[in-house]
Protein backbone atom coordinates (compact mmCIF):
# COMPACT_ATOMS: atom_id res chain seq x y z
CA UNK A 1 0.00 0.00 0.00
CA UNK A 2 2.67 2.40 1.09
CA UNK A 3 4.46 1.57 -2.23
CA UNK A 4 1.91 2.28 -4.34
CA UNK A 5 0.91 5.85 -2.76
CA UNK A 6 4.35 6.52 -3.32
CA UNK A 7 3.63 5.38 -6.97
CA UNK A 8 0.33 7.33 -7.45
CA UNK A 9 2.16 10.56 -5.93
CA UNK A 10 5.24 10.09 -8.43
CA UNK A 11 2.74 9.82 -11.18
CA UNK A 12 0.62 12.62 -10.00
CA UNK A 13 3.54 14.93 -9.51
CA UNK A 14 4.26 14.43 -13.43
CA UNK A 15 1.32 14.96 -14.15
CA UNK A 16 -0.95 17.14 -12.40
CA UNK A 17 -3.99 17.51 -14.24
CA UNK A 18 -4.35 13.39 -14.73
CA UNK A 19 -7.03 11.77 -12.87
CA UNK A 20 -4.23 9.40 -10.74
CA UNK A 21 -5.18 11.72 -7.49
CA UNK A 22 -8.80 9.97 -7.60
CA UNK A 23 -6.34 6.38 -7.06
CA UNK A 24 -4.32 7.87 -4.80
CA UNK A 25 -7.06 10.30 -2.69
CA UNK A 26 -8.42 6.55 -2.15
CA UNK A 27 -5.66 5.16 -0.96
CA UNK A 28 -5.05 7.56 1.51
CA UNK A 29 -8.67 7.40 2.70
CA UNK A 30 -8.20 3.71 3.13
CA UNK A 31 -4.78 3.85 5.13
CA UNK A 32 -6.45 6.24 7.12
CA UNK A 33 -4.82 9.27 6.60
CA UNK A 34 -7.21 11.70 6.02
CA UNK A 35 -5.75 14.80 6.15
CA UNK A 36 -3.79 13.84 3.34
CA UNK A 37 -6.29 12.28 1.27
CA UNK A 38 -8.35 15.09 1.44
CA UNK A 39 -5.62 17.48 0.29
CA UNK A 40 -4.90 15.61 -2.38
CA UNK A 41 -8.90 15.81 -3.20
CA UNK A 42 -9.39 19.37 -2.67
CA UNK A 43 -6.09 19.75 -4.98
CA UNK A 44 -8.11 17.56 -7.61
CA UNK A 45 -11.04 19.30 -7.38
CA UNK A 46 -9.81 22.80 -8.36
CA UNK A 47 -8.57 21.27 -11.50
CA UNK A 48 -11.50 19.02 -11.96
CA UNK A 49 -14.64 21.11 -10.79
CA UNK A 50 -16.93 19.10 -13.04
CA UNK A 51 -16.07 15.88 -12.16
CA UNK A 52 -18.79 14.19 -10.38
CA UNK A 53 -15.94 11.28 -9.15
CA UNK A 54 -13.68 13.91 -7.68
CA UNK A 55 -16.67 15.16 -5.64
CA UNK A 56 -17.71 11.87 -4.77
CA UNK A 57 -14.17 10.83 -3.81
CA UNK A 58 -14.06 14.36 -1.54
CA UNK A 59 -17.35 13.22 -0.28
CA UNK A 60 -16.48 9.70 0.80
CA UNK A 61 -13.03 11.34 2.66
CA UNK A 62 -15.29 13.87 4.47
CA UNK A 63 -17.65 11.05 5.12
CA UNK A 64 -14.95 8.63 7.39
CA UNK A 65 -13.80 12.65 8.75
CA UNK A 66 -17.47 12.50 10.44
CA UNK A 67 -17.98 15.67 8.49
CA UNK A 68 -21.70 14.19 7.08
CA UNK A 69 -22.99 18.04 6.53
CA UNK A 70 -20.43 18.69 3.64
CA UNK A 71 -20.16 15.36 2.57
CA UNK A 72 -23.76 15.30 1.71
CA UNK A 73 -22.98 18.47 -0.50
CA UNK A 74 -20.76 16.98 -2.18
CA UNK A 75 -22.66 14.00 -2.73
CA UNK A 76 -25.30 16.40 -3.67
CA UNK A 77 -23.41 18.24 -6.18
CA UNK A 78 -21.51 14.38 -7.79
CA UNK A 79 -25.37 13.62 -8.76
CA UNK A 80 -26.24 17.23 -10.08
CA UNK A 81 -23.15 16.97 -12.54
CA UNK A 82 -23.41 13.29 -13.10
CA UNK A 83 -27.32 11.80 -12.15
CA UNK A 84 -26.51 8.07 -12.80
CA UNK A 85 -23.44 8.46 -10.45
CA UNK A 86 -24.23 4.89 -8.37
CA UNK A 87 -21.29 5.99 -6.22
CA UNK A 88 -22.09 9.23 -4.91
CA UNK A 89 -26.51 7.64 -4.62
CA UNK A 90 -25.02 5.11 -2.46
CA UNK A 91 -23.33 7.59 -0.41
CA UNK A 92 -26.36 10.15 -0.04
CA UNK A 93 -28.60 6.53 1.04
CA UNK A 94 -25.99 5.97 3.71
CA UNK A 95 -26.48 9.77 4.89
CA UNK A 96 -30.24 9.68 5.08
CA UNK A 97 -30.02 5.78 6.83
CA UNK A 98 -27.94 8.10 9.06
CA UNK A 99 -30.31 10.61 9.97
CA UNK A 100 -33.22 8.07 9.98
CA UNK A 101 -34.80 8.93 6.67
CA UNK A 102 -35.35 5.71 5.53
CA UNK A 103 -37.91 6.40 2.64
CA UNK A 104 -34.95 8.51 1.40
CA UNK A 105 -32.27 6.04 1.71
CA UNK A 106 -34.05 3.36 0.09
CA UNK A 107 -35.25 5.72 -3.18
CA UNK A 108 -31.45 6.58 -3.51
CA UNK A 109 -30.80 2.92 -3.09
CA UNK A 110 -33.52 2.24 -5.33
CA UNK A 111 -32.19 4.82 -8.30
CA UNK A 112 -28.60 3.18 -7.78
CA UNK A 113 -30.13 -0.26 -8.82
CA UNK A 114 -31.50 1.27 -11.85
CA UNK A 115 -28.33 2.02 -13.12
CA UNK A 116 -26.66 -1.04 -12.13
CA UNK A 117 -28.77 -3.80 -11.74
CA UNK A 118 -26.35 -6.38 -11.26
CA UNK A 119 -24.55 -4.78 -8.59
CA UNK A 120 -24.79 -7.20 -5.70
CA UNK A 121 -23.76 -4.25 -3.11
CA UNK A 122 -26.95 -2.19 -4.05
CA UNK A 123 -29.42 -5.16 -2.84
CA UNK A 124 -26.91 -5.97 -0.32
CA UNK A 125 -27.31 -2.23 1.46
CA UNK A 126 -31.33 -2.50 0.92
CA UNK A 127 -31.49 -6.04 2.75
CA UNK A 128 -29.50 -4.56 5.76
CA UNK A 129 -31.30 -1.23 5.63
CA UNK A 130 -34.23 -2.95 5.84
CA UNK A 131 -33.24 -5.07 8.81
CA UNK A 132 -32.37 -1.69 10.89
CA UNK A 133 -28.87 -2.31 10.20
CA UNK A 134 -26.51 0.81 8.27
CA UNK A 135 -25.39 0.37 4.66
CA UNK A 136 -21.79 0.60 4.89
CA UNK A 137 -20.11 3.24 3.38
CA UNK A 138 -19.70 3.15 0.14
CA UNK A 139 -16.80 2.38 -1.62
CA UNK A 140 -15.74 4.20 -4.41
CA UNK A 141 -16.86 3.06 -8.84
CA UNK A 142 -13.60 4.72 -10.00
CA UNK A 143 -10.95 2.67 -8.06
CA UNK A 144 -10.16 1.60 -11.23
CA UNK A 145 -11.79 3.72 -13.85
CA UNK A 146 -10.86 1.59 -16.92
CA UNK A 147 -12.78 -1.09 -16.01
CA UNK A 148 -15.29 -2.45 -18.35
CA UNK A 149 -19.07 -3.13 -17.43
CA UNK A 150 -19.01 -6.20 -15.65
CA UNK A 151 -21.82 -7.35 -18.16
CA UNK A 152 -18.91 -6.80 -20.85
CA UNK A 153 -16.46 -8.02 -19.20
CA UNK A 154 -15.80 -11.13 -20.93
CA UNK A 155 -15.24 -9.51 -24.17
CA UNK A 156 -12.02 -8.18 -25.19
CA UNK A 157 -12.15 -4.15 -24.90
CA UNK A 158 -8.93 -4.02 -27.27
CA UNK A 159 -10.07 -5.71 -30.07
CA UNK A 160 -14.17 -3.33 -30.22
CA UNK A 161 -12.06 -0.98 -33.23
CA UNK A 162 -9.56 -3.68 -34.22
CA UNK A 163 -8.51 -2.86 -37.65
CA UNK A 164 -9.86 0.98 -37.38
CA UNK A 165 -7.94 3.76 -38.03
CA UNK A 166 -6.84 5.01 -34.61
CA UNK A 167 -8.47 2.33 -32.55
CA UNK A 168 -6.03 2.98 -29.26
CA UNK A 169 -5.87 6.67 -29.14
CA UNK A 170 -8.57 8.46 -31.01
CA UNK A 171 -11.31 6.51 -30.21
CA UNK A 172 -13.57 5.55 -27.55
CA UNK A 173 -16.79 3.98 -26.17
CA UNK A 174 -18.17 3.88 -23.24
CA UNK A 175 -21.29 3.44 -21.28
CA UNK A 176 -24.12 5.81 -19.95
CA UNK A 177 -22.40 6.30 -16.39
CA UNK A 178 -19.26 7.02 -18.10
CA UNK A 179 -17.56 3.96 -17.78
CA UNK A 180 -14.94 2.93 -20.47
CA UNK A 181 -16.11 0.07 -22.73
CA UNK A 182 -13.50 -0.04 -25.17
CA UNK A 183 -10.63 2.02 -27.12
CA UNK A 184 -8.25 5.03 -25.88
CA UNK A 185 -7.85 8.12 -25.60
CA UNK A 186 -4.09 10.01 -25.84
CA UNK A 187 -4.10 14.06 -26.19
CA UNK A 188 -1.61 16.17 -28.62
CA UNK A 189 1.43 15.08 -26.23
CA UNK A 190 0.62 11.60 -25.75
CA UNK A 191 -0.97 11.55 -22.67
CA UNK A 192 -3.34 8.87 -21.55
CA UNK A 193 -6.68 11.29 -21.29
CA UNK A 194 -9.14 8.32 -21.26
CA UNK A 195 -10.84 8.49 -17.91
CA UNK A 196 -11.14 11.99 -17.84
CA UNK A 197 -13.07 12.30 -21.44
CA UNK A 198 -15.18 9.55 -20.37
CA UNK A 199 -15.86 11.18 -17.44
CA UNK A 200 -17.04 14.33 -18.70
CA UNK A 201 -19.27 12.37 -22.47
CA UNK A 202 -21.66 11.18 -20.12
CA UNK A 203 -22.99 15.00 -19.03
CA UNK A 204 -22.62 15.73 -22.84
CA UNK A 205 -24.76 13.06 -24.11
CA UNK A 206 -27.23 13.74 -21.63
CA UNK A 207 -27.56 17.11 -22.22
CA UNK A 208 -27.83 16.61 -25.86
CA UNK A 209 -30.36 14.37 -25.45
CA UNK A 210 -32.50 16.80 -23.78
CA UNK A 211 -31.79 19.73 -26.24
CA UNK A 212 -32.65 17.94 -28.96
CA UNK A 213 -36.20 16.58 -27.35
CA UNK A 214 -37.12 20.18 -25.82
CA UNK A 215 -36.47 21.77 -29.14
CA UNK A 216 -38.63 19.35 -30.57
CA UNK A 217 -36.00 18.04 -32.59
CA UNK A 218 -36.36 14.47 -31.86
CA UNK A 219 -33.89 12.17 -31.01
CA UNK A 220 -30.04 13.35 -31.25
CA UNK A 221 -28.05 11.18 -33.71
CA UNK A 222 -24.22 12.68 -33.59
CA UNK A 223 -22.63 15.95 -32.24
CA UNK A 224 -19.56 17.18 -34.35
CA UNK A 225 -17.02 19.66 -32.87
CA UNK A 226 -14.35 21.44 -34.32
CA UNK A 227 -11.49 22.36 -31.98
CA UNK A 228 -8.06 24.58 -32.31
CA UNK A 229 -6.22 21.36 -32.20
CA UNK A 230 -8.60 18.82 -33.14
CA UNK A 231 -12.28 17.74 -34.06
CA UNK A 232 -14.41 14.88 -32.59
CA UNK A 233 -17.45 13.38 -33.21
CA UNK A 234 -19.73 11.85 -30.87
CA UNK A 235 -22.38 9.38 -31.31
CA UNK A 236 -23.96 6.55 -29.87
CA UNK A 237 -24.14 3.06 -30.98
CA UNK A 238 -26.80 1.82 -28.74
CA UNK A 239 -29.55 3.91 -26.33
CA UNK A 240 -27.14 2.65 -23.47
CA UNK A 241 -23.83 3.51 -25.26
CA UNK A 242 -21.79 6.67 -26.41
CA UNK A 243 -18.91 6.96 -29.28
CA UNK A 244 -16.39 9.34 -29.23
CA UNK A 245 -13.78 9.59 -32.14
CA UNK A 246 -11.37 12.22 -31.84
CA UNK A 247 -8.65 13.26 -34.74
CA UNK A 248 -6.40 16.00 -35.72
CA UNK A 249 -7.99 19.66 -37.32
CA UNK A 250 -6.95 18.77 -40.59
CA UNK A 251 -9.46 15.98 -40.85
CA UNK A 252 -12.58 17.35 -42.03
CA UNK A 253 -15.85 17.19 -39.89
CA UNK A 254 -17.20 15.46 -42.77
CA UNK A 255 -15.08 12.56 -42.92
CA UNK A 256 -14.77 12.70 -39.14
CA UNK A 257 -19.06 11.64 -39.00
CA UNK A 258 -18.11 8.59 -41.64
CA UNK A 259 -15.47 7.10 -39.47
CA UNK A 260 -17.14 7.46 -36.64
CA UNK A 261 -20.38 5.83 -38.48
CA UNK A 262 -18.36 2.78 -39.48
CA UNK A 263 -16.91 2.60 -35.84
CA UNK A 264 -20.52 2.72 -34.07
CA UNK A 265 -21.48 0.35 -36.56
CA UNK A 266 -18.25 -2.00 -35.20
CA UNK A 267 -19.17 -1.18 -31.87
CA UNK A 268 -23.09 -2.24 -32.31
CA UNK A 269 -21.44 -5.41 -33.63
CA UNK A 270 -19.43 -5.87 -30.51
CA UNK A 271 -22.11 -4.73 -28.40
CA UNK A 272 -24.04 -7.06 -29.60
CA UNK A 273 -21.92 -10.09 -28.77
CA UNK A 274 -21.72 -9.24 -25.30
CA UNK A 275 -25.24 -9.23 -24.40
CA UNK B 1 -27.36 42.82 -34.85
CA UNK B 2 -30.69 41.80 -36.78
CA UNK B 3 -28.90 42.62 -39.93
CA UNK B 4 -25.80 40.48 -38.87
CA UNK B 5 -28.59 37.43 -38.20
CA UNK B 6 -29.82 38.36 -41.83
CA UNK B 7 -26.86 36.37 -43.01
CA UNK B 8 -27.52 33.25 -41.17
CA UNK B 9 -31.27 33.12 -41.85
CA UNK B 10 -31.16 33.77 -45.59
CA UNK B 11 -29.56 30.53 -45.33
CA UNK B 12 -32.56 27.63 -47.11
CA UNK B 13 -33.63 25.95 -44.03
CA UNK B 14 -32.74 27.47 -41.92
CA UNK B 15 -35.45 28.45 -38.95
CA UNK B 16 -33.95 30.73 -36.43
CA UNK B 17 -30.60 32.64 -35.50
CA UNK B 18 -29.90 33.87 -32.32
CA UNK B 19 -26.79 35.78 -30.25
CA UNK B 20 -26.74 33.93 -26.97
CA UNK B 21 -24.81 34.85 -23.47
CA UNK B 22 -22.32 31.90 -22.89
CA UNK B 23 -22.60 31.96 -19.81
CA UNK B 24 -25.85 33.29 -18.25
CA UNK B 25 -27.44 31.29 -21.21
CA UNK B 26 -30.01 34.25 -22.13
CA UNK B 27 -31.16 35.80 -25.54
CA UNK B 28 -28.72 38.69 -26.63
CA UNK B 29 -30.75 39.24 -30.00
CA UNK B 30 -33.21 36.59 -32.03
CA UNK B 31 -34.52 36.14 -35.66
CA UNK B 32 -36.62 33.25 -35.26
CA UNK B 33 -39.24 31.94 -37.32
CA UNK B 34 -42.95 31.33 -35.71
CA UNK B 35 -43.20 27.91 -33.03
CA UNK B 36 -39.25 28.41 -31.86
CA UNK B 37 -38.58 29.27 -28.09
CA UNK B 38 -36.03 31.69 -28.29
CA UNK B 39 -35.32 31.26 -24.49
CA UNK B 40 -35.30 27.62 -24.60
CA UNK B 41 -32.75 27.43 -27.16
CA UNK B 42 -30.33 30.22 -25.18
CA UNK B 43 -30.68 28.43 -22.15
CA UNK B 44 -30.17 24.35 -23.74
CA UNK B 45 -27.34 25.41 -26.00
CA UNK B 46 -25.33 27.39 -23.31
CA UNK B 47 -25.54 24.77 -21.19
CA UNK B 48 -24.73 21.89 -23.56
CA UNK B 49 -21.91 24.34 -24.67
CA UNK B 50 -20.01 24.27 -21.58
CA UNK B 51 -20.58 20.97 -21.11
CA UNK B 52 -18.86 20.05 -24.61
CA UNK B 53 -16.13 22.42 -23.52
CA UNK B 54 -14.53 20.62 -20.87
CA UNK B 55 -15.24 17.55 -22.37
CA UNK B 56 -12.88 18.98 -25.15
CA UNK B 57 -10.52 20.47 -22.81
CA UNK B 58 -10.02 17.03 -21.33
CA UNK B 59 -9.41 15.36 -24.60
CA UNK B 60 -6.71 18.15 -25.59
CA UNK B 61 -8.27 19.16 -28.50
CA UNK B 62 -8.87 22.92 -27.23
CA UNK B 63 -12.37 24.71 -27.38
CA UNK B 64 -14.80 24.39 -30.00
CA UNK B 65 -14.29 26.99 -32.53
CA UNK B 66 -17.95 25.11 -34.23
CA UNK B 67 -20.47 22.59 -33.28
CA UNK B 68 -23.17 21.05 -34.84
CA UNK B 69 -25.70 18.64 -32.92
CA UNK B 70 -27.54 16.89 -35.56
CA UNK B 71 -31.02 15.20 -34.42
CA UNK B 72 -33.85 13.72 -36.53
CA UNK B 73 -35.98 16.22 -36.94
CA UNK B 74 -33.37 19.05 -36.98
CA UNK B 75 -29.98 20.30 -36.25
CA UNK B 76 -28.40 23.18 -33.63
CA UNK B 77 -25.36 24.66 -34.79
CA UNK B 78 -23.09 26.83 -32.93
CA UNK B 79 -20.21 29.16 -33.30
CA UNK B 80 -18.62 29.77 -29.64
CA UNK B 81 -16.54 33.35 -29.76
CA UNK B 82 -13.06 33.82 -28.64
CA UNK B 83 -14.37 34.40 -24.60
CA UNK B 84 -16.33 31.50 -24.60
CA UNK B 85 -13.04 29.13 -24.31
CA UNK B 86 -13.35 30.63 -20.98
CA UNK B 87 -16.09 29.89 -17.76
CA UNK B 88 -16.85 33.16 -16.67
CA UNK B 89 -15.61 35.21 -19.61
CA UNK B 90 -18.70 36.94 -20.78
CA UNK B 91 -18.56 35.28 -24.36
CA UNK B 92 -20.90 34.91 -26.97
CA UNK B 93 -22.89 31.78 -28.68
CA UNK B 94 -23.78 32.57 -32.84
CA UNK B 95 -26.76 29.78 -32.68
CA UNK B 96 -28.95 28.67 -35.61
CA UNK B 97 -31.73 26.21 -35.43
CA UNK B 98 -32.03 24.46 -39.09
CA UNK B 99 -33.44 21.33 -40.73
CA UNK B 100 -31.94 18.43 -40.80
CA UNK B 101 -30.84 18.42 -44.41
CA UNK B 102 -29.68 22.11 -44.22
CA UNK B 103 -26.46 23.07 -45.81
CA UNK B 104 -23.85 22.61 -42.87
CA UNK B 105 -20.80 24.10 -44.51
CA UNK B 106 -22.77 27.00 -45.83
CA UNK B 107 -24.59 28.02 -42.23
CA UNK B 108 -20.58 27.31 -40.40
CA UNK B 109 -19.31 29.75 -42.68
CA UNK B 110 -22.05 32.16 -42.02
CA UNK B 111 -22.69 31.65 -38.18
CA UNK B 112 -18.18 32.40 -38.35
CA UNK B 113 -18.51 35.50 -40.13
CA UNK B 114 -21.37 36.79 -37.65
CA UNK B 115 -19.19 36.22 -34.93
CA UNK B 116 -16.30 37.87 -36.09
CA UNK B 117 -18.66 40.76 -36.82
CA UNK B 118 -20.25 41.09 -33.56
CA UNK B 119 -17.47 40.51 -31.31
CA UNK C 1 -27.81 17.49 6.28
CA UNK C 2 -30.34 18.52 3.79
CA UNK C 3 -33.49 16.98 3.45
CA UNK C 4 -34.35 16.71 -0.82
CA UNK C 5 -37.41 17.94 -1.56
CA UNK C 6 -40.47 18.59 1.14
CA UNK C 7 -43.36 20.23 1.03
CA UNK C 8 -46.29 21.45 3.35
CA UNK C 9 -48.49 21.59 0.87
CA UNK C 10 -48.41 18.51 -1.44
CA UNK C 11 -49.61 19.42 -4.66
CA UNK C 12 -46.59 21.40 -4.66
CA UNK C 13 -44.30 18.49 -4.47
CA UNK C 14 -44.33 17.10 -8.33
CA UNK C 15 -43.58 20.49 -9.92
CA UNK C 16 -41.09 21.46 -7.25
CA UNK C 17 -38.99 18.12 -7.39
CA UNK C 18 -38.94 18.10 -11.31
CA UNK C 19 -37.77 22.08 -11.18
CA UNK C 20 -35.07 20.87 -8.80
CA UNK C 21 -34.23 17.87 -11.31
CA UNK C 22 -33.87 19.57 -14.74
CA UNK C 23 -32.81 23.37 -13.55
CA UNK C 24 -29.80 21.67 -11.36
CA UNK C 25 -30.76 24.29 -8.49
CA UNK C 26 -29.11 23.54 -5.00
CA UNK C 27 -31.71 25.79 -2.96
CA UNK C 28 -35.20 26.38 -3.76
CA UNK C 29 -38.35 28.23 -1.64
CA UNK C 30 -41.74 28.27 -2.85
CA UNK C 31 -43.95 30.35 -0.67
CA UNK C 32 -46.39 33.26 -0.42
CA UNK C 33 -45.43 37.25 -0.09
CA UNK C 34 -46.60 36.82 3.20
CA UNK C 35 -43.21 34.45 4.00
CA UNK C 36 -45.55 31.56 4.08
CA UNK C 37 -43.31 28.22 3.13
CA UNK C 38 -44.78 25.54 0.99
CA UNK C 39 -42.16 23.42 0.42
CA UNK C 40 -38.69 23.70 0.38
CA UNK C 41 -35.37 21.64 -1.68
CA UNK C 42 -31.89 21.39 -0.38
CA UNK C 43 -32.16 23.96 3.06
CA UNK C 44 -30.42 21.92 5.82
CA UNK C 45 -31.47 24.02 8.70
CA UNK C 46 -34.87 25.35 10.04
CA UNK C 47 -33.14 28.43 11.00
CA UNK C 48 -32.23 28.74 6.81
CA UNK C 49 -35.44 28.63 5.75
CA UNK C 50 -36.99 30.63 8.00
CA UNK C 51 -34.59 33.65 7.20
CA UNK C 52 -34.59 33.07 3.44
CA UNK C 53 -38.01 33.06 3.56
CA UNK C 54 -38.27 36.44 5.52
CA UNK C 55 -35.74 37.69 3.25
CA UNK C 56 -37.60 36.48 -0.02
CA UNK C 57 -40.82 37.96 0.98
CA UNK C 58 -39.14 41.41 1.98
CA UNK C 59 -37.63 41.58 -1.43
CA UNK C 60 -40.58 41.02 -3.09
CA UNK C 61 -42.96 43.51 -1.25
CA UNK C 62 -39.77 45.97 -1.25
CA UNK C 63 -40.08 45.63 -5.45
CA UNK C 64 -43.61 45.29 -5.43
CA UNK C 65 -43.64 48.90 -3.77
CA UNK C 66 -41.19 50.14 -6.01
CA UNK C 67 -43.08 48.98 -8.76
CA UNK C 68 -46.43 50.67 -8.08
CA UNK C 69 -44.16 53.87 -6.96
CA UNK C 70 -43.45 53.72 -10.96
CA UNK C 71 -46.87 53.11 -11.96
CA UNK C 72 -46.29 49.85 -13.26
CA UNK C 73 -47.12 46.36 -12.63
CA UNK C 74 -45.01 44.10 -10.23
CA UNK C 75 -41.58 43.24 -11.72
CA UNK C 76 -42.02 39.73 -12.68
CA UNK C 77 -38.20 38.57 -11.74
CA UNK C 78 -35.00 39.39 -9.87
CA UNK C 79 -31.95 37.94 -10.74
CA UNK C 80 -28.34 38.37 -9.35
CA UNK C 81 -24.97 36.81 -9.59
CA UNK C 82 -21.87 36.38 -7.56
CA UNK C 83 -18.75 34.79 -8.72
CA UNK C 84 -19.80 30.89 -7.75
CA UNK C 85 -23.79 31.11 -7.29
CA UNK C 86 -26.48 33.05 -8.72
CA UNK C 87 -29.93 33.49 -6.89
CA UNK C 88 -33.62 34.07 -9.18
CA UNK C 89 -36.48 35.33 -7.25
CA UNK C 90 -40.08 35.64 -9.08
CA UNK C 91 -44.00 35.30 -8.58
CA UNK C 92 -46.37 34.65 -10.15
CA UNK C 93 -50.41 34.12 -9.48
CA UNK C 94 -52.36 30.86 -9.06
CA UNK C 95 -55.37 29.85 -7.33
CA UNK C 96 -53.56 29.51 -4.09
CA UNK C 97 -52.79 33.68 -4.57
CA UNK C 98 -49.83 35.28 -5.52
CA UNK C 99 -46.92 32.78 -4.43
CA UNK C 100 -42.87 33.84 -5.22
CA UNK C 101 -40.04 30.71 -6.00
CA UNK C 102 -36.89 31.56 -4.47
CA UNK C 103 -34.13 29.64 -6.61
CA UNK C 104 -30.26 29.51 -5.84
CA UNK C 105 -28.21 27.82 -8.07
CA UNK C 106 -24.29 26.79 -8.76
CA UNK C 107 -22.71 28.72 -11.51
CA UNK C 108 -21.30 25.60 -12.54
CA UNK C 109 -23.85 23.58 -12.79
CA UNK C 110 -26.36 25.40 -14.04
CA UNK C 111 -27.23 29.46 -15.63
CA UNK C 112 -29.81 31.67 -15.29
CA UNK C 113 -31.02 30.95 -18.75
CA UNK C 114 -32.11 27.19 -17.63
CA UNK C 115 -33.52 28.60 -14.44
CA UNK C 116 -35.66 30.98 -16.28
CA UNK C 117 -36.59 28.48 -18.47
CA UNK C 118 -37.64 25.78 -16.25
CA UNK C 119 -39.21 27.90 -14.13
CA UNK C 120 -42.05 28.81 -16.55
CA UNK C 121 -42.47 25.15 -16.35
CA UNK C 122 -42.69 25.30 -12.44
CA UNK C 123 -44.75 28.25 -12.85
CA UNK C 124 -47.42 26.49 -14.90
CA UNK C 125 -47.03 23.22 -13.54
CA UNK C 126 -48.10 24.93 -10.11
CA UNK C 127 -50.47 26.83 -11.67
CA UNK C 128 -51.97 23.83 -13.06
CA UNK C 129 -52.08 22.16 -9.15
CA UNK C 130 -52.83 24.46 -7.16
CA UNK C 131 -56.11 24.04 -5.21
CA UNK C 132 -59.02 26.68 -5.31
CA UNK C 133 -58.23 29.20 -3.00
CA UNK C 134 -60.64 29.19 0.11
CA UNK C 135 -61.60 32.20 2.59
CA UNK C 136 -58.35 33.15 4.63
CA UNK C 137 -58.70 31.77 7.69
CA UNK C 138 -57.48 34.56 10.31
CA UNK C 139 -54.22 33.48 11.97
CA UNK C 140 -54.34 34.59 15.84
CA UNK C 141 -50.75 34.81 17.53
CA UNK C 142 -51.64 31.69 19.74
CA UNK C 143 -51.99 29.61 16.53
CA UNK C 144 -49.30 31.00 14.36
CA UNK C 145 -46.53 29.53 16.50
CA UNK C 146 -47.68 25.81 16.55
CA UNK C 147 -48.64 26.48 12.80
CA UNK C 148 -44.75 28.11 11.91
CA UNK C 149 -43.62 24.89 14.32
CA UNK C 150 -45.52 22.06 12.37
CA UNK C 151 -44.47 24.11 8.92
CA UNK C 152 -40.88 23.32 9.64
CA UNK C 153 -41.48 19.67 11.16
CA UNK C 154 -42.72 18.97 7.69
CA UNK C 155 -40.23 20.40 5.58
CA UNK C 156 -38.02 18.73 7.64
CA UNK C 157 -39.29 15.53 7.95
CA UNK C 158 -39.60 15.30 11.29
Amino acid sequence: MADDIRALSAQLAQDPQSLVFLRLGEALRRKGQLDAALRVAMNGLERHPHLADAHDLYARILTDKRDYERAFDEWDMAVRIAPNHTGALKGLAFLYFKVGDLAQAESHLEAARKVEPDDPSIDQAITMMRGGVSPPVPEPTVASPTVASPTLGALDEARVFAGLEGANEGLLLIDGAGRVLGGALRDRAGADVTDAVAAYLAGVSQEAARTAKLLGLGAWNGLSAEGQQGNVHLAHPTPEALLLVVRERGIPLGRLAILAHRATAMARRWLERGT
Amino acid sequence: MSTALDLITRVRGVRGAMLVSADDGIVIAEQLMEGIKGGAVAALAASLAGRLRRAMEAAGTGTSVFWHLQAEQGALLVVPDGNSSVAGGGGILVVAVAEPDVNIGLVRLELLRVAETVV
Amino acid sequence: MSPQTRSVENWTLQPLTDFVREASVRLVLVLTPSGQVLAQSGFSRAVDVMSAAALAAAIVATTGELARQLQQPPFAALSHQGPKHGFFLATFTSDRGTLAVLAVYDLDVSSLGLVQLFYEQLAADLKAASPKTTVPKQVLAADFERELTDSLNTLFGR
